[in-house]
């Protein structure tokens, strides 16, 4: 153990300080809906009203200290059921930024470090050049083994290109070939896409480290990249948080971005509503039954419902209506599945798979055999609570329903299918 | 960074998320008004379930006939809410309100002619007009002095069995408390809603019907606090009566409770599914008569929201939800300015007994209006035609003594909504499209 100590944080001054007015702590009628809507109350004895109430009561060295601020995911549900509107969430940024690096659970501080040490902004530390041979070499694979997509494109650096895609980094380190069946998509719908051999990483974990500093410079080296390519989209992958610490990133440090945001899962809906994704749940015959996972940092924390309902459009066109059930409850509303806020980084796992039990419960009362996110966050975190606590539900890809239903899915694009789904269209 | 405004036209936009606006906008669905609703969870979050429409005449007088209330109400107060609408239009109200909620998933019984006995979470009874199906059982139970088990939860607070028990045990000899360890929640804090959801998995009701039938005894009927699932309660109460071989009935918890928070996620779930824009967790910040529109202005976390109206329904509440406002200089409606009438000075608002009998003169302040509820300016003509209010914000009544909440809500919210339509007709604005247009703009 370092010998650092955690500096007391004044909280009720910082709560004037962070809150809009008509938001701050004295407006808390104590009712208690947000802890009770809360995944992370009771853990470290702490809960979001408790939390409030110790900073009216000026308790700051027990909340400067308290490791619980580590397993708040941050995920605002806690506003978004408070009749006050209170938002404690920037708080517990605060308090986590407050503790020195050493106190910090350092698999937090290491992805944030790694995600600084290259170009490439990814938090696993792979570089420009490594990104940049991975994608060349699947392509090559791809192009050479599937007849089909013998044109396929994964173009790199292109100046001019409509939509800049980035990419989560856990596809180019350990499972390249589950990033084909995007690119099959965007051949398919004939978008003008590039990757960006810099900045062209998603996950984000600086802000989770409460590091301020390193999260504006991990946004600012994305946004320079998007700016220098001319590119008029930055494509979000299938990750939540990549987009929340962008967009708010970009706002919160006022950057100059000449250019839109934009997630995958409108324009699936988009590219499905003008025809372009000819998707079909023909191939369900079986009616094996889906639900999906609203990641709260894309719903619930940036677009709100609108870009929920794209999703269940998706959805509802990839496997049937009738086949699509609603987890409880859902959207905005949603709770987070446990895995955010870089808990599944911190390495406290007792503690992150009592939070998702919530999770668990949920999908347990759908009842279904998948669960489809856009997130990979939420994607590991339900796979690991479903083998904990015993369910025998698969978690997946949008883009490989995707392809699944379009019938071009390859042998090796399908690690997360169960035998049920693992051989058609094959 | 280039972000756009979102734009919404409609007919109508009701400002306010409590019981008037959520009645608001299901009258107005009914009726092919385009509508889109804002405003953050109010006092529903709080509710029992019960829906009273008039309780209490007189401080000791609890009302058995509401509907005869009403008419001495007329007599006696012609300016409250309640006296201004006519019994047709409450009746109707009630049944059009009741039969959107069952539609939607959360039944609850009709409105009759009598007030009914509930129990309320302290173990006391309460006159109100309808309760939800999963809560007339007790009402049942307890008219009919059943053998009845009443069971709580270690560490469940803000209900207690025993409570209950101690409570009504003079009048229902036949009441029993056990208290039971909620299965997989043996630590802790437990939160009812936490509770309810759980019981939306099969294990978990199979795990706890095992536990309640090893303390049944000769119960012929058991009341459970309000923790049987949160969507399609019925269901869950239908599987559990099943599974433990008696009828079952739940009562009110204290806040944070689950049937409010069950009319929450219903009406956020169920009404953009009618067509109905829904902007929920956010305030109003400005609204702006123009001639051809109202103009509401608005953000929520993803960006600016613009609001094209042709009326407005205000249904902001009171002091606790924002709608009025009480400062050093006295009352005001912070977001229209909107004159409430009140008492001449702050030494008037309140009476020396906290418990006086005639209640306290800041309770009856609020928003006055026309027979149509249209808000009126000082000059006493209407504030603007377009303009409409509903709800608790209306002057002339306390409902905590009257105990007419959910009446004063409804009613005025139905007169409001059928004034808006002919306001539609007589200015042609009503276009007959159910969706409303929405569109985008960078800025
Ligand atoms: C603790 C408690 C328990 C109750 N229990 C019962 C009960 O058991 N039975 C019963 O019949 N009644 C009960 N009531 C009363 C019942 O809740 C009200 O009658 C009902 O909610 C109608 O009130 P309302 O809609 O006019 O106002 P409220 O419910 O207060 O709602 C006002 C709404 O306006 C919103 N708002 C305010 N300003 C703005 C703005 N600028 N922009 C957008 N939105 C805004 C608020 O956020 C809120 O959503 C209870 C009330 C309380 C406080
Ligand atoms: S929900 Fe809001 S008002 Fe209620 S206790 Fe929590 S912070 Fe306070
Ligand atoms: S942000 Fe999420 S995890 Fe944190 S207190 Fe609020 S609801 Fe709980
Ligand atoms: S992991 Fe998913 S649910 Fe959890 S915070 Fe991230 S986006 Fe939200």
């Amino acid at each position: 153990m370092s010998e650092a100590t955690i500096p007391t944080i004044n909280f009720r001054e910082r709560a004037i300080e962070l809150l809009p007015e008509g938001a701050s702590f004295e407006a808390c009628l104590t009712c208690g809906l947000c802890s009770s809507g809360c995944p992370a109350s009771g853990l470290a004895n702490m809960d979001p009203r408790k939390f409030i109430r110790m900073a009216m009561l000026g308790m700051d060295e027990e909340l400067s200290t308290t490791p619980w601020v580590w397993l708040c995911t941050q995920c605002k549900r806690c506003q978004h059921v408070c009749p006050m509107n209170i938002d404690i969430s920037q708080l517990v940024f605060y308090a986590r930024g407050n503790w020195p690096d050493e106190k910090k659970p350092s698999g937090i501080v290491r992805s944030c470090q790694l995600a600084r040490s290259t170009d490439s902004t990814s938090a696993m530390g792979l570089p420009p050049q490594d990104f940049v041979f991975v994608v060349e070499d699947v392509l090559g694979e791809v192009r050479e083994q599937q007849p089909a997509f013998a044109e396929l494109q994964a173009p790199m650096d292109k100046e001019g290109a409509y939509f800049f895609v980035n990419q989560n980094s856990r596809e180019p380190m350990s499972e390249p070939d589950e990033m084909v069946p995007l690119w099959k998509i965007f051949h398919l719908v004939g978008a003008d896409w590039t990757y960006s051999s810099t900045g062209w990483a998603a996950e984000n974990f600086c802000m989770f480290s409460g590091d301020e500093a390193a999260w504006y410079e991990v946004v600012k080296k994305r946004v320079d990249a998007v700016n220098k390519l001319g590119c008029a989209v930055w494509l979000n992958t299938e990750c939540g948080h990549s987009y929340y610490t962008m967009w708010h990133g970009i706002q919160r440090f006022g950057l100059e971005a000449n250019f839109r945001l934009e997630n995958l899962v409108s324009c699936y809906a988009r590219w499905i509503r003008e025809g372009k994704l000819p998707v079909n749940a023909d191939w369900n015959r079986d009616g094996i039954r889906f639900t999906v996972q609203d990641p709260c940092q894309i719903i619930r924390k940036a677009y709100g419902d609108a870009l929920a309902e794209d999703m269940r459009f998706v959805v509802r066109k990839l496997v049937g209506d009738e086949n699509f059930i609603d987890m409880q409850p859902n959207r905005s509303a949603n709770y987070c599945c446990g895995g955010g806020g870089g808990f599944l980084q911190a390495g406290m796992t007792d503690q992150r798979r009592l939070y998702g039990r919530r999770k668990f419960d949920q999908i347990q009362a759908t009842g279904a055999a998948y669960v489809l996110t856009p997130c990979h966050n939420c994607h590991s975190q339900m796979e690991d609570i479903g083998h904990h606590y015993g369910g025998n539900y698969r978690v997946i890809h949008f883009w490989t329903l995707i392809c699944l239903s379009l019938g071009i899915l390859g042998e090796n694009e399908r690690t997360y299918l169960g035998p049920d789904l693992a051989g058609i269209g094959l | 960074m280039i972000r756009e405004e979102r734009q919404f036209t409609v007919d109508l936009a009701v400002i306010g998320s409590g019981l008037a606006g959520f009645a608001a906008s299901i009258f107005a669905i009914n009726r092919g008004i385009r509508t889109a609703q804002i405003g953050n969870t109010g006092a529903v979050a709080y509710t029992t379930g019960y829906l009273d429409l008039f309780g209490r005449l007189a401080a000791d007088q609890l009302l058995d006939d509401p509907w005869r209330g009403l008419r001495q109400l007329a007599a006696s107060q012609p300016q409250h809410p309640l006296a201004r609408v006519t019994e047709a239009e409450v009746r109707a109200a009630f049944d059009e309100f009741v039969a959107f909620l069952t539609e939607a998933g959360v039944p609850y019984g009709q409105a009759g002619e009598r007030n009914v006995m509930a129990l309320t979470p302290a173990g006391t009874i309460k006159p109100t007009l309808c309760v939800p199906s999963t809560m007339q059982g007790g009402v049942d139970a307890l008219a009919a002095r059943a053998r009845c088990l009443i069971v709580d939860f270690r560490g469940l607070r803000g209900f207690s069995a025993r409570q209950v028990v101690a409570n009504l045990r003079q009048e229902w000899p036949q009441l029993r408390a056990e208290q039971l360890v909620f299965p997989g929640m043996e630590h802790g804090e437990l939160y009812p809603e936490v509770m309810a959801r759980s019981l939306e998995v099969p294990a978990c009701r199979e795990e706890l019907a095992a536990r309640i039938r090893d303390v049944l005894g000769d119960a012929d009927v058991v009341g459970l606090p309000a923790i049987l699932g949160m969507h399609h309660p019925h269901l869950v109460m239908a599987e559990m009566e099943r599974l433990i071989g008696r009828p079952l009935f739940e009562i009110p918890t204290m806040p944070p409770a689950v049937p409010g928070i069950r009319l929450r996620e219903m009406f956020e779930q169920v009404f953009p599914t009618r067509g109905l824009t829904l902007i929920p967790q956010q305030k109003v910040d400005a609204v702006r008569f123009a001639d051809e529109a109202v103009r509401l202005s608005l953000a929520d976390s993803y960006g600016p929201i613009a609001i094209s109206a042709q009326t407005v329904i205000l249904a902001t509440g009171r002091f606790l939800s924002g709608g009025l406002l009480a400062s050093f200089d006295g009352i005001s409606e912070p977001l229209i300015g909107l004159p409430v009438t009140q008492p001449p000075s702050r030494e008037g608002w309140f009476r020396e007994q906290y418990m006086d009998k005639e209640g306290h003169p800041v309770h009856t302040a609020g928003i006055v209006t026309d027979a149509d509820f249209r808000p009126l300016s000082a000059e006493g003509g209407p504030y603007d035609r377009r303009l409409f209010a509903a709800g608790l914000i209306l002057a002339h009544q306390d409902w905590i003594r009257g105990r007419c909440g959910a009446g004063i809500a409804l009613a005025s919210a139905f007169r409001a909504v059928d004034a808006v339509g002919r306001e539609l007709a007589r200015s042609g604005g009503q276009s007959g499209k159910h969706q409303s247009a929405e569109g985008r703009r960078d800025v």
